[in-house]
């Protein structure tokens, strides 16, 4: 990603929006009897058009931007999203993304890791009370919609990031036209 | 070249994280910080905003999942309605007889809401994305007279206490969250105990440490307790509706002495809150 000052001014406000969009829409609406949770889908779609370095970065403010507004204990929310904004660029690193259903499966996939990472961090702080068997359901809903979510983030992040992005750059100089999602 | 870019790469990250765990360390156990206050400061406008313009999209949105749950809970209606107009009866015979109880005894204020407390209404903003605590951030704060420890109701019942402030907004720790623990009784019967949450499910409450001795049934209304030993007191006010026992089979009181409690209110669903500043909390 080639990173202009209209880029990191594009990036600060996809970050902003997402977390103030998370906290006053979608963790307020119930679909099944849970709330979406987008934020760690939004990261993962940055560290995959970003690489690890933007992955981690924003995932770091967007975890504090979180915390701050719910004035929780600072550094939770970091921690978990760096987290997952860093493996997403990893990926995105090490993997040829060849397949159209591969960031929304990621989207999935690290929602996941970031709802368990979060109780992980409440355990860490220390938790003492009773876990029910919902919460399982709870977590497997929401990454569920991270699926979806995921692939409609993918594209709108996209569109937003595209002059930044390198492959874009080279498709559109050789005329060909962009056959895969992520590539 | 590359393997600048890679060490650079892990130099950032093992900032980033070592910079998480100091923030963790640093304020873990704080109310709210100077960082958490100019945030709120800056960003107050942007949330009010942000809450009243993305109002039509949550109840779009809601509409359809209540549309999906409404067939289910149709039937339970049903039933329920039942029970409530009966209950709507010997209410009106209990309220009837309160009032003259009420003379004699020349009780002059009766209501959940204790004297000696003011109420501060406040609109929910935020709510926590994750499972693993309930939390919602309110557009009241100090600057509103809203303190630590004030317990928060809404139309319903009991929903949580403050446990931080800055001045334009507070966090409410809701009684479904695990940090949660409110001091409670069983009415009639005054049986006390401990409302804990069971974390992921906001409609089951579990209200453990009941005597043994009494035994305590299904339907039955849970209450703050209200506590007073000296110098501590409980946060909350003595006599404001939690709940109603749910679940209350006599295995789980004789092994565990415990009860499950369904909240009165819908803490999935909140919207206007009152919080109760001032009162007598030592």
């Amino acid at each position: 990603m080639i990173l202009t000052p209209n880029i990191l001014a594009r990036l600060v406000a996809i970050v902003v929006g997402g977390v103030i969009l998370q906290l006053s829409l979608f963790s307020r609406v119930n679909l099944f009897d849970v709330s979406p949770d987008l934020l760690p889908s939004l990261i993962v779609v940055l560290g995959l058009l970003g690489g690890s370095l933007t992955g981690a970065v924003c995932g770091f403010s967007a975890g504090l931007l979180l915390d701050c507004l719910l004035i929780v204990p600072l550094g939770g929310g970091s921690l978990v999203l760096l987290g997952v904004g860093y493996l997403a660029g990893l990926f995105r690193e090490r993997f040829e993304i060849n397949s159209p259903l591969v960031p929304p499966l990621l989207c999935m996939g690290l929602t996941l890791v970031a709802e368990l990472g979060f109780g992980a961090v409440e355990m860490m702080l220390g938790f003492d009370a009773p876990v029910s068997g919902l919460v399982v359901r709870d977590i497997l809903l929401k990454s569920i919609f991270a699926f979806f979510g995921g692939w409609a983030i993918y594209v709108g992040v996209r569109r937003a990031l595209r002059p930044a992005l390198v492959d874009d750059l080279s498709i559109r100089r050789s005329g060909r036209r962009p056959t895969v999602l992520g590539a | 070249m590359y393997r600048k870019q890679v060490r650079r790469r892990r130099a950032v990250l093992a900032l980033l994280i070592v910079g998480s765990f100091a923030l963790l360390t640093v304020t873990y156990g704080q109310g709210s910080n100077g960082i958490q206050r100019g945030v709120s400061t800056v960003f107050s406008p942007i949330q009010s905003v942000a809450d009243r313009a993305l109002k039509p999209a949550r109840d779009t949105i809601n509409w359809f999942d209540e549309t999906f749950d409404a067939k289910g809970r149709n039937a339970r209606m049903h039933t329920e309605l039942e029970a409530a107009r009966k209950k709507a009866v010997d209410s009106q015979a209990a309220i009837a007889e309160n009032e003259q109880l009420r003379k004699l005894v020349k009780l002059d204020e009766s209501g959940a809401i204790p004297g000696g407390y003011d109420t501060v209404t406040g609109r929910v903003v935020y709510r926590s994305p994750t499972v693993w605590f309930s939390d919602v951030t309110i557009d009241v704060g100090s600057g509103d007279g809203v303190e630590v420890g004030d317990p928060v109701v809404n139309g319903d019942g009991l929903v949580g206490t403050v446990a931080a402030v800055t001045g334009g907004s507070a966090r409410v720790r809701l009684i479904a969250d695990h940090e949660s623990a409110v001091s409670a009784k069983i009415v009639p019967g005054g049986d006390q105990g401990l409302m804990k949450p069971s974390v992921g499910n906001p409609d089951d409450l579990i209200l453990e440490f009941l005597s043994s001795e009494k035994r305590v049934g299904k339907g039955q209304s849970v209450v703050t307790s209200g506590w007073r030993s000296q110098a501590i007191e409980s946060s909350y006010p003595p006599n404001l509706p939690i709940g109603e026992v749910v679940e209350a089979s006599l295995k789980e009181q004789e092994a565990q002495a415990q009860v499950h409690v369904r909240p009165f209110a819908d803490l999935r669903d909140l919207d206007l809150v009152q919080v109760l500043t001032g009162g007598s909390r030592g």
